[in-house]
């Protein structure tokens, strides 16, 4: 579903990316950690094209991301995204919030997509605050709605950076236990996230990554099990002791 | 001790009235057009084509740094003589109403779109991500999500610039052409109360201009509410 092959990315001269190449099979749930600015954003941003790379190849369902020809707006349609600060638009009730790309970008009549967006409220919990605007939502209100946003799309992969790291801890597990529901009807996901307890649930495999490098790509299991390396041991340790 | 006469006001008010119905219509047409051609200006600043950059950026620089009367007094030399050539109008149309408003309206898009750049630097860059995420376009992202906020955000600045402008329409002396202030002017010269027509224009201004600085501190208040929580 997913390939990421020695894909490398610079800012001017600072390397944010160094030759990563990793897999996501259709239904594989992919967690993705490491030490903050270790590219982790910069690479789930390189999957759906918000990010530009200079080296390497991307494919998303077999289309090249990082091809001029393709269109990316398409592709970007139905990969869903999950940002660490929600980004819900505060000018819109969480209906319009539901249904704008639908009728903007999927050409749906209006009434399907606030059908799909209620339906999809509903499944995260948040059907009676359906007139609200986001601002009038606690943090993981917001994080719920905005899965449900990229959900209404249809997509055939998610994408999730950091979805509970800035939320007050009593509301990470209402986001994580979307999160769990979904991987467990099959969806394709890769998660950058540091819940270490999200990742023994539901991930096949985990990926750790330093100064920009892929430095481990693991079976859970093995990863949580005997981590070859020494970062990714200290990282561990230093993540479950709190 | 001089003795204030105000009665040459009642008889002269449809004449003022007049007047005033040129002060606005300057002040909307250049608010309007300043609006739409600075968001146009603010875009083409903000965007990475790098001529079109350079071109709004020299646009709104140099209209910035010339004095607005100049401005209209070229706009009054040049233009009517451009316009009746171009269109072949009678020499004896009276353009100076018209010459005014692009004047204005061209001055003010500059002061414009710098209020709307900053105002589109508010939006955090993450709503754009959000909005390219779910697949739209640039211009969708721009339309949609950008510009509606950063619109609500500008209105207080936006407003606050047009009572500035309906404040500076006076400056429309320098062609004589009769709006609010000019006809003031010209009821008083014609009766020889100079003194009671201009304090009853600034009288008339500054009850417009404190009455629409009050709706825009509330809107302000209300808005400020409604963004905390
Ligand atoms: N626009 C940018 N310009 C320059 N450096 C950047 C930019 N964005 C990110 N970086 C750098 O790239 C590195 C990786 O960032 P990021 O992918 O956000 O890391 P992570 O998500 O793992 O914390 C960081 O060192 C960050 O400072
Ligand atoms: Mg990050």
């Amino acid at each position: 579903m997913i390939s990421i092959e020695n894909v490398s990315k610079h800012y001017g001269s600072f390397q944010v990316l160094t030759d990563c190449t990793a897999q996501v099979k259709k239904g594989e749930v992919i967690v993705v950690c490491g030490p903050s600015g270790s590219g982790k954003s910069t690479l789930i941003k390189c999957v759906n094209g918000l990010e530009p790379f200079q080296a390497g190849s991307i494919t998303v369902n077999g289309v090249s991301v990082g091809d001029p020809k393709t269109n990316l707006s398409k592709l970007r349609s139905h990969v869903g995204m999950v940002f660490q600060h929600f980004e819900l638009f505060p000018h819109m009730s969480i209906t319009d919030n539901l249904a704008i790309a639908q009728v903007k970008v999927l050409g749906r009549s209006r009434e399907q997509a606030m059908d799909k967006g209620l339906k999809l409220l509903d499944r995260v919990g948040l059907k009676a605050h359906a007139g609200k605007f986001p601002g009038q939502l606690s943090g993981g209100q917001q994080q719920r709605v905005a899965i449900a946003r990229a959900l209404a799309m249809d997509p055939i992969c998610m994408l999730f950076d950091e979805p509970t790291s800035a939320l007050d801890p009593e509301m990470i597990n209402e986001v994580l236990d979307v999160m769990v529901e979904l991987a467990r009807e099959g969806m394709t996901m890769m998660c950058v996230t540091h819940e270490m307890g999200f990742a023994r649930k539901v991930a096949n495999r985990v990926i750790f990554m330093d100064q920009g490098r892929i430095v481990e790509d693991d079976s859970k299991d093995a990863f949580f099990g005997s981590p070859r390396s020494e970062r990714a041991r200290q990282f561990l340790a230093r993540i479950l002791s709190h | 001790m001089y003795e204030f006469d105000w009665s040459s006001i009642p008889g002269a008010l449809p004449f003022l009235w007049e007047g005033m119905k040129v002060s606005l219509e300057i002040t909307l047409t250049a608010v309007v057009f300043g609006i739409v051609w600075g968001t146009a200006l603010a875009m083409m600043r903000l965007s990475s084509v790098k001529p079109l950059a350079f071109f709004a950026a020299s646009y709104v620089n140099l209209f910035r740094a010339i004095p607005l009367v100049m401005v209209l007094l070229w706009f009054f030399l040049i233009v009517p003589q451009l316009l009746k050539s171009f269109l072949s109008l009678d020499p004896n149309t009276d353009v100076r109403l018209t010459s005014a408003m692009v004047g204005f309206a061209l001055f003010e898009s500059a002061y414009y779109s710098e209020i709307i750049r900053a105002g589109i630097q508010s939006v955090p860059k993450g709503q754009v991500a959000a909005a390219s995420a779910l697949g739209m376009s640039y211009a969708q992202a721009m339309r949609l999500v950008v510009l509606p906020q950063a619109f609500r955000n500008m209105v207080p600045l936006l407003l606050t610039q047009a009572i500035v402008l309906f404040q500076d329409t006076s400056l429309v002396y320098v062609s004589a052409l009769a709006d609010f202030f000019g006809a003031a002017y010209k009821v008083g010269d014609r009766d020889g109360r100079l003194v009671e027509l201009l304090l009853f224009a600034g009288a008339v201004y500054f009850a417009i201009c404190f009455a629409a600085s009050q709706l825009v501190r509330r809107y302000q208040k209300k808005l400020n509410a409604h963004v905390a929580h």
